[in-house]
């Protein structure tokens, strides 16, 4: 087990940084998702830490030892790849034993170490197949018994369930989830899918354009998102944004007036000075802290375009420009919505929908995406 | 359907014609004619005459043996330096890949009379540039032509400068198939440089290296041009003379039809049969 830290790491792929000053501390038998969409240099800083890739500045220690010039296989990291990895003409047994074999380790300690990682994973009845007679959440078992083997400080994961079907992946992210509780060493994971990083994660690292926006346990970066990025990022279905102004302040709140609701306003509570009268800001909303009309702060009216229905709950997609009442705005149709009901048959197209803005429950956020707290 | 497979065959038929005429009717024919005694007008029905010579004929055997030696030396030397070629092509340090690559295949598309010009006076007693060489590290002249082993040599370095490239560029692309990660992983496993090209590399090039072995077994079991042309029609005396040289002169120059169609069916019968066997030989486990 050990910690691995990142101080100030850079990659440059000729004149292209794609990395710009990483810096994390991961503890020690911590498990920490590295989230972002494509490209936003979390793979590349994957492959610093293992040593595939040379890093460009900075410097990278694991178990308090500098790596920056180690080689891959002296950093104490094993690593299970995207595609799997596995050796397609040797048996899954061959596979889990061959970078033992090849280093002269004892077979009588390389035999221990493959039965406990097929007993571990459920994978001993395979060991006489080969790579393509198994399925893909069998081949993924493989993966993740090859890296046990190496009995390694650190286990680097690089988005190993995105060739997996839906249910495998549920049922295999339960298995990672089961083997680092199990194993207890350090697991660094690589995602795009934040429903992942969620569940998986002690600690989530937030990637964009290869620059860490935030990093956070799952519910903190939900709950207290450190820019529009993150907010928008964290959370299924994403946030929506609805463009505001600030018209006023009222004590330590700014008055906002929702852009494309006609008019309708919302006192939102801030710790810091309010911006000032006519600044344009953004109001963040989750679509399920959306609730009954009257129930919350500030009402508005929507028009729903697409209601999908999950069973437990509804999501509408709202978007043209509703007739709303008097006192409460009209959405002029500028903005699409997803608005998480209660679970109903009837909501259907065109239906006409009030709903309500709890002021505590929606986040304000400046031009630039930085959140106004 | 059926009216659609009428008309699709209707637009194949000048086609299957041409190809029926001229490439089918041959090899039915050529197999007819080997059981005929074709050195006398007319040709008469004679099942034991072509082949029962074939069994007792020293040209034949001559031929034979010359056409396995170069089978057994050249085309493992060739592979081998194939595979060499390529993973160099196939190498991140090296530069100018493209010219690197082309240079590989060039000698593919030299004219065959041109390159046998040049491998001749290369190879030439008084004035080839590999004498030359030779006497400039204080070794003797080699009368590469006059002597049988040295002129074997010759026909081997020749063919394969042809097709070592050839043979490289499809193993390359047979490298290029095998996925990236499989390395790094065997690097994060501390598998050295040269275990992972002989336990990754090599098993997963398997494939490739069976069709390109195949393909050089089929055509040195043809070989004609290098012994015809570079060491004047299998000289010293029959000492480079192959199947295919034997045919030739069998059919074109005695104009014996007859014996040349037994020893071309023997030739292809022969490649055949140690195609098989390398394939039975590599065979995937199961």
């Amino acid at each position: 087990m050990a910690a691995v830290t990142l101080k100030n790491v850079v990659k440059r792929f000729g004149v292209f940084e794609v990395v710009h000053g990483a810096d994390i501390d991961i503890n020690d038998g911590e498990f920490v998702v590295f989230v972002g969409p494509s490209g936003c240099g979390k793979s590349t800083l994957l492959r610093m830490i293992a040593g595939l890739e040379d890093i460009s500045g900075g410097e990278i220690a694991i178990g308090g030892k500098l790596v920056n010039d180690v080689e891959p296989a002296d950093r104490g990291i094993a690593m299970v790849f995207q595609s799997y990895a596995l050796y397609p003409h040797m048996t899954v047994e061959q596979n889990l034993s061959f970078g033992l074999r090849m280093t002269g380790n004892a077979k009588a300690d390389t035999d221990r170490r493959v039965k406990r990682a097929a007993e571990i994973l459920r994978i001993t009845e395979l060991m006489k197949r080969r790579p393509r007679q198994l399925s893909g959440g069998q081949r993924q078992r493989v993966a993740i018994g090859r890296a046990i083997v190496r009995e390694p400080q650190v286990f680097l994961f690089d988005e190993p369930l995105s060739n997996l079907d839906a249910e495998l992946r549920v049922q295999m992210r339960v298995e990672i989830s089961r083997l680092h509780k199990e194993l207890g060493v350090t697991m660094i994971y690589v995602t795009h899918d934040q429903t992942e990083a969620m569940t998986l994660a002690d600690r989530i690292v937030v990637l964009n354009g290869g620059d860490i926006e935030q990093i956070g346990a799952p519910l903190d970066l939900y709950d207290d998102p450190a820019n529009r990025f993150v907010a928008g990022f964290v959370g299924s279905p994403k946030m929506n944004f609805l463009a505001a102004k600030v018209v006023g302040a009222d004590g330590g709140a700014a008055i906002v007036e929702l852009a494309n609701h006609g008019g309708a306003r919302l006192r939102k509570p801030l710790a810091d000075v309010p911006p000032a009268a006519g600044t344009d800001v953004v109001l963040g909303v989750r679509p399920e802290h959306f609730f009954d009309a009257g129930q919350g702060d500030c009402d508005i009216a929507v028009k729903a375009d697409v209601a999908e229905h999950l069973g437990s709950v509804s999501y509408v997609y709202a978007n043209a420009g509703a007739n709303a009442g008097a006192n409460i705005g009209a959405n002029t149709g500028q903005e699409e919505l997803i608005i998480e009901r209660e679970a109903s048959r009837h909501r259907a197209n065109g239906d006409h929908l009030v709903v309500s803005i709890k002021a505590g429950r929606s986040l304000l956020f400046d031009t630039t995406g930085a959140r106004i707290r | 359907m059926r009216h659609q497979n009428a008309t699709a065959y209707r637009f194949l038929a000048p086609y299957l014609l041409i190809f029926a005429i001229f490439w089918v009717w041959p090899i039915i024919d050529s197999f007819m004619i080997s059981f005929q005694a074709t050195r006398t007008v007319p040709w008469r029905f004679a099942p034991g005459f072509n082949w029962g010579r074939l069994i007792g004929d020293p040209a034949f055997f001559n031929a034979l043996k010359n056409t396995l030696l170069i089978l057994v030396i050249q085309v493992p030397v060739m592979i081998s330096l194939a595979i060499v070629m390529a993973v160099l092509l196939n190498s991140p340090l090296l530069k100018a890949r493209g010219l690197f690559r082309f240079a590989f295949f060039a000698p593919v598309v030299v004219g065959e009379v041109a390159y046998s010009a040049v491998f001749r006076l290369m190879f030439n007693l008084n004035f080839g540039i590999i004498n030359k060489l030779l006497n400039s590290v204080g070794l003797p002249s080699v009368d590469w032509f006059s002597n049988v082993t040295p002129a074997m040599a010759v026909i081997m370095i020749a063919v394969t400068w042809r097709w070592a490239g050839y043979n490289a560029i499809i193993l390359l692309a047979g490298l290029q198939s095998i996925p990236e990660d499989v390395y790094e992983a065997a690097t994060l496993d501390r598998v050295s440089k040269l275990k992972q090209f002989f336990y990754i590399t090599l098993p997963l090039l398997k494939p490739i290296i069976l069709f390109c072995a195949v393909l050089s077994i089929i055509g040195t079991m043809q070989l004609f041009t290098e012994p015809f042309l570079i060491t004047e029609r299998g000289g010293p005396g029959g000492g480079t003379e192959t199947l295919g040289l034997l045919l030739y002169r069998q059919g074109f120059r005695s104009l014996n039809f007859g014996y040349a169609s037994a020893i071309a069916y023997t030739m292809a019968g022969l490649a055949i049969a140690i195609s098989l066997v390398q394939i039975w030989l590599t065979r995937e486990p199961k």
